[in-house]
């Protein structure tokens, strides 16, 4: 099975070369590579090395390497970044990650079940114990000793131990794998994680978003798979390929933002012209991520083209970030009535003190 | 650094923070100046002094500045009072009419309204920053303003001019990524929020009484121009 390289395994499953190719092309789209390694490298001279493309690059690569084998833990997580994988309008990247490639255990996915999964999770990690890839879904909880979230009877932190251990590279997707997403907002009732603040001793890729866009998680993936090293990272330990601009930078109401044209309810005269919607809480402007340049459904839309403010979900502590619906100049928190009132006694007694205090001084 | 962790932080428990000591501070300023008492009056008032307090600010806001050349503040020192005159108008506009702020009023008051277009706002803004540097120039200039002003004078300025200069840069998105620059516009409004009560710049409540409570004396002596 390991045998194989990444091509002849294709070859077997009846993808021509052509098709092969394409796959490539789609791969170095996917992550963002437009530039030649340096020129030194390829061994001509400079005008004719200027004219070779990363594509063979790739291709080469995947001729010659060998499969390399996912494993995909999900702890508490919805399932809807694999499910925004598979439903992905990008069915060659999806395809060639997810089918052909190499993913040897994700629950959702896995036809068998029980104990006969976890066996053979547990072969696989021992069979490329330093090689396999871990794919992280979904926060880890350490309340109550972990028992909020358990697989087979293990908690979740012990199992991701266990499968980091052996792990040659360790991606978390999703914000909850990332940052703690959903499960560690306000009050975290489980006390959960992100991978990064558990493994805190290893490099842990984040490819955040609620869900994370299908095509920077293959992206990411298929980097590792081809050239066997991470991405350049940001220092939120995101591909800068996918999250080095704000989806504000890529915003297609942009235009409107700089003219000042909003739209104030989402059923106004702006909305249906589609101005801009940082007025009803969008906050693209502090959030990185793809979802202006790559959107979703194979380039279709994504929830600012169809009418909705960006929530900021490829950030940490999204869901604490104040309303979603609330412009983001607005501070976090209103004061309290009470913390008002309290202000306000202090300046009273303060003043009337020193006033008091002034005018003996006065008489004295 | 982590500079959208460090934005929740400002806009977030700090401003928290700043607002309720700006509070305090300002009440603490107002009762101490409220306790200074009143020396009583018995003399018979000659007009209505409500009406004296309506002509007060009639002058003052509605007035004078409109036809600043019959003042001798504007006769003596045009430039000050035409660059004073457009950094007040900028702030007002970018603080009252600039839809950022109008959601900063509205999260806090629980209620909103209609702002200008942002090309306008910014246009007055960026009069307000040009009015500041021109202060700033001539206080730096003009010998007799110079020996007035100390160290107080200068902070006063450059706690207002951060606030201005980030928040143009923010809007704009120049040199700093966004968050950074939202930041560093938090923290220096925040800065400013607890400065105010102790410094001359809480002239923006006291002006409103000073107004007052000469119209109120104005109005008494029926001597309201």
């Amino acid at each position: 099975m390991a045998e194989k390289s990444v091509y002849e395994h294709l070859k077997s499953e009846g993808v021509s070369r052509r098709e092969f190719l394409k796959a490539c092309g789609v791969l170095v789209g996917a992550m963002g590579m437009n530039k030649l390694p340096p020129v030194a490298d390829s061994n001509l001279p400079p005008h004719l090395a200027r004219g070779a493309k990363v594509i063979y690059q790739v291709a080469e690569a995947l001729e010659n390497k060998p499969r390399v084998p996912v494993i995909w833990l999900e702890f508490q997580d919805c399932a809807g970044c694999s499910e925004a994988l598979t439903r992905s309008q990008s069915p060659t990247l999806v395809d060639l990650v997810l089918k052909q490639i190499s993913i040897e255990y994700h629950e959702t996915l896995t036809a068998a079940a029980g104990h006969q999964t976890e066996a053979n999770k547990q072969a696989i990690m021992e069979q490329y114990r330093g090689q396999y890839l871990l794919v992280v879904e979904g926060s880890i909880p350490l309340g109550a000793d972990g028992a909020y979230c358990t697989v087979g009877g293990r908690s979740a932190e012990d199992i991701l131990r266990e499968a980091a251990d052996g792990a040659a590279a360790i991606i978390a997707t999703g914000n909850c794998a990332a940052f703690g997403g959903l499960p560690m907002a306000n009050p975290n009732p489980t006390d959960a994680k992100g991978v990064m603040d558990i493994l805190t001793d290893k490099t842990v890729v984040n490819i955040p978003g609620c869900p994370a866009i299908p095509e920077a998680t293959t992206g990411t993936i298929a980097h590792f798979l081809v050239f066997g090293t991470l991405p350049e990272l940001d220092d939120l330990n995101r591909p800068k390929t996918f999250y080095g601009v704000t989806v504000h930078d890529r915003c297609l109401r942009r235009p409107f933002y700089e003219a000042g044209k909003f739209a104030k309810s989402f059923d106004d005269e702006g909305a249906k012209k589609g101005w801009c919607l940082y007025k009803l809480g969008c906050k693209g402007p502090t959030t990185y991520n793809a979802c202006a340049s790559i959107k979703w459904d194979g380039g279709t839309s994504f929830p600012i083209q169809s009418g909705h403010p960006c929530l900021g979900c490829s950030e940490p502590g999204f869901w604490d970030g104040g309303g979603f619906y609330q412009g983001q100049s607005a501070p976090l928190q209103r004061p309290a009535i009470g913390a008002v009132g309290a202000a306000t006694a202090v300046g009273v007694v303060v003043g009337a003190g020193m006033a008091a205090a002034n005018k003996a001084q006065k008489k004295g | 650094m982590d500079w959208n962790a460090f934005l929740a932080f400002t806009r977030g428990p700090l401003f928290y923070a700043s607002l309720l000591i700006f509070i305090a501070g300002m009440v603490y300023r107002l009762v101490q100046v409220a306790m200074l008492g009143w020396d009583k009056d018995q003399s018979v008032a000659r007009g209505s002094k409500a009406g004296g307090v309506v002509k007060s600010f009639l002058k003052g806001i509605l007035i004078l500045p409109f036809i600043p050349w019959i003042k001798g503040a504007f006769q003596k020192r045009p430039i000050m009072y035409i660059a004073g005159g457009l950094f007040h108008l900028g702030l007002f506009t970018v603080i009252f009419l600039g839809t950022p702020h109008m959601l900063v009023w509205k999260s806090l008051l629980g209620f909103g309204w209609p702002t200008l277009a942002l090309p306008f706002v910014d246009w007055l803004a960026v009069a307000a920053i040009i009015g500041m540097l021109v202060l700033i120039v001539y206080r730096r200039t003009d010998a007799v303003l110079r020996l007035l002003s100390g160290p107080a004078e200068y902070l006063n300025w450059l706690f207002v001019f951060l606030p201005m200069i980030s928040g143009y840069i923010m809007t704009h998105h120049l040199f700093f990524r966004y968050e950074v620059a939202y930041s560093l516009h938090m923290l220096s409004v925040d800065w400013m929020l607890i400065w105010i009560p102790f410094s001359r710049i809480s002239h923006f409540m006291f002006y409103f009484f000073s107004r007052t409570i000469r119209g109120v004396e104005w109005g008494k002596r029926a001597v309201t121009p």
